[in-house]
């Protein structure tokens, strides 16, 4: 047999091969992908953020409402320079349903493996959907993780990606 | 002959007959694409394994092989550095072809890094032409014997699935939202997550040019989708000798539209496609044809 015919039958096979992977595994078997990236286009989108609070802050008296982008509390947290992955917290938030212990240590261990924390960090839930010609943005807060201990967001509804508050 | 023989003669002819000549350029730009493959693949899965050791320790979402087998032995105790290792082992006995099955046992430890790393849910893309880079070396490695045959496999295997994926990625574009996915308020909903995500990547925001024309009237977000759209929709034409160049260097521009219009840089992937997107062994040629003649009159 000659050489492109050859060549033509491996990549028929390759083919048949992605095909066959992609189909029965939601259109993702790296590296065979179909490539649905920005495919869904309009649909409201979920990120998240994470805010340093001051470390006398006082967990009681903060609020677990949720507010604009703008009026974010605490302090800006940059992942990058930690060497966390921004698509990995925001994983955690938009996708977690509910939030069992292993989901909370999965997410914590992102902060605290390997390194201890000084601060309390505020992790908030980012809503972004259209109103007419501009985009409106919502943050939650989700979580607290504070040195030692861990809070969840005491509304069962406002923790996952379900609830969409408005800002206050 | 029936329409779809026709189809796979011309495939054949364009993919693996209608190449460049086989002159020293070519063979010393397939060694440098090879080596640009296999290092990358390296240095995805050197850094991936550094990421993998210090931040996971749980698998939120399983991806390929995972769905199958328990990854979480790659979590701990270096495993993921090690098999970053084991990779670049293997490519280099790839490379220096002491041992035919290597580059594909190399995908195989890529591919298990991957679904590690990737592992709390996110799907990322921008490994994927670099991972079909390694499975046609390791293919043409095994498959064919001779130097010429794998150069010239390698090629048309990364022209035809290249220009597959992006097509694959304008349809699924077509079905996932429809006629109205270049709309430029979809646009500034990208911005906007983008902002975010740089925002808490880096704690602060700088919007680019072509980002502010769109946040001045988004009708300029529908022209750059459109054109990103149109571009995707075409990519399969790179199959075709004649179009090759052109298409491949669209594609280019279109990273470089996502680059600026969304702050997204698939460096791997523009890069393996400017690579394949210009005549360089003709450059090489050319370089090593003016050589002899320089030395000669200094």
């Amino acid at each position: 047999m000659g050489f492109p015919k050859r060549a033509l039958q491996i990549v028929g096979g390759v083919l048949v091969v992605y095909a066959l992977l992609v189909a029965t595994h939601l259109g993702e078997f790296w590296p065979f992908s179909i490539y649905p990236m920005f495919s869904q286009a309009g649909n409201p989108w979920t990120r998240a953020m994470v805010r340093e609070m001051p470390s006398q802050t006082d967990p009681d008296t903060l609020s677990w409402d949720a507010v604009s982008l703008q009026s974010l509390p605490g302090a800006s947290y940059p992942l990058a320079p930690k060497g966390i992955n921004q698509n990995d917290v925001a994983n955690y938030v938009s996708k977690t349903d509910r939030w069992s212990d292993e989901r909370v240590q999965g997410l914590r261990s992102l902060f605290t493996k390997g390194r201890s924390l000084s601060a309390p960090l505020f992790i908030f839930r980012v809503r972004g959907k259209l109103d007419s010609d501009s985009v409106g943005v919502t943050a939650t807060p989700v979580l607290l993780f504070e040195p030692d201990t861990t809070r969840l967001n005491p509304s069962p509804t406002a923790r996952t990606v379900a609830s969409t508050s408005p800002p206050s | 002959m029936s329409t779809l023989a026709r189809f796979a003669h011309t495939l054949r002819y364009e993919l693996f007959e209608n190449t460049p000549p086989d002159t020293k350029g070519r063979r010393l730009f397939f060694r440098g694409l090879e080596l640009f493959i296999m290092g990358y693949a390296v240095y995805f899965c050197w850094t991936w394994g550094v990421y993998i050791q210090q931040n996971i320790s749980s698998v939120l979402l399983p991806l390929g092989l995972a769905n199958y087998i328990d990854v979480s032995f790659m979590f701990d105790h270096n495993v993921a550095l090690i098999n970053a290792v084991l990779v670049g082992v293997l490519g280099l006995v790839g490379f220096f072809r002491l041992w035919r099955p290597a580059y594909l046992l190399a995908l195989l430890a890529f591919h298990l890094q991957y679904v590690a790393r990737y592992s709390l849910g996110e799907i990322s893309h921008g490994s994927n032409l670099i991972g079909m880079g390694v499975l046609g070396l390791g293919l043409a490695l095994v498959v064919f014997q001779g130097e010429r045959q794998r150069r010239r496999f390698t090629f048309g295997f990364l022209y035809f699935f290249i220009g597959l994926g992006y097509t694959s990625a304008a349809v699924c574009k077509l079905i996932g939202t429809g006629i109205t996915w270049p709309d430029g308020r979809h646009l500034l909903m990208w911005i906007g997550e983008r902002k975010v995500d740089t925002l808490s990547r880096f704690g602060s925001f700088d919007a680019s040019m072509l980002q502010d024309l769109v946040f001045y009237d988004y009708h300029f977000g529908t022209l750059i989708l459109l054109v990103g759209l149109l571009t995707e929709a075409v990519s399969f034409l790179m199959w075709w000798g004649k179009y090759r160049y052109l298409v491949v260097m669209l594609v280019v521009g279109m990273h470089f539209g996502i680059l600026f219009s969304m702050n997204i840089f698939f460096q791997a992937s523009t890069i393996l496609l400017i690579l394949l997107g210009l005549p360089w062994h003709r450059l090489i040629d050319y370089g090593l044809d003016r050589a002899p003649a320089t030395v000669a009159s200094s």
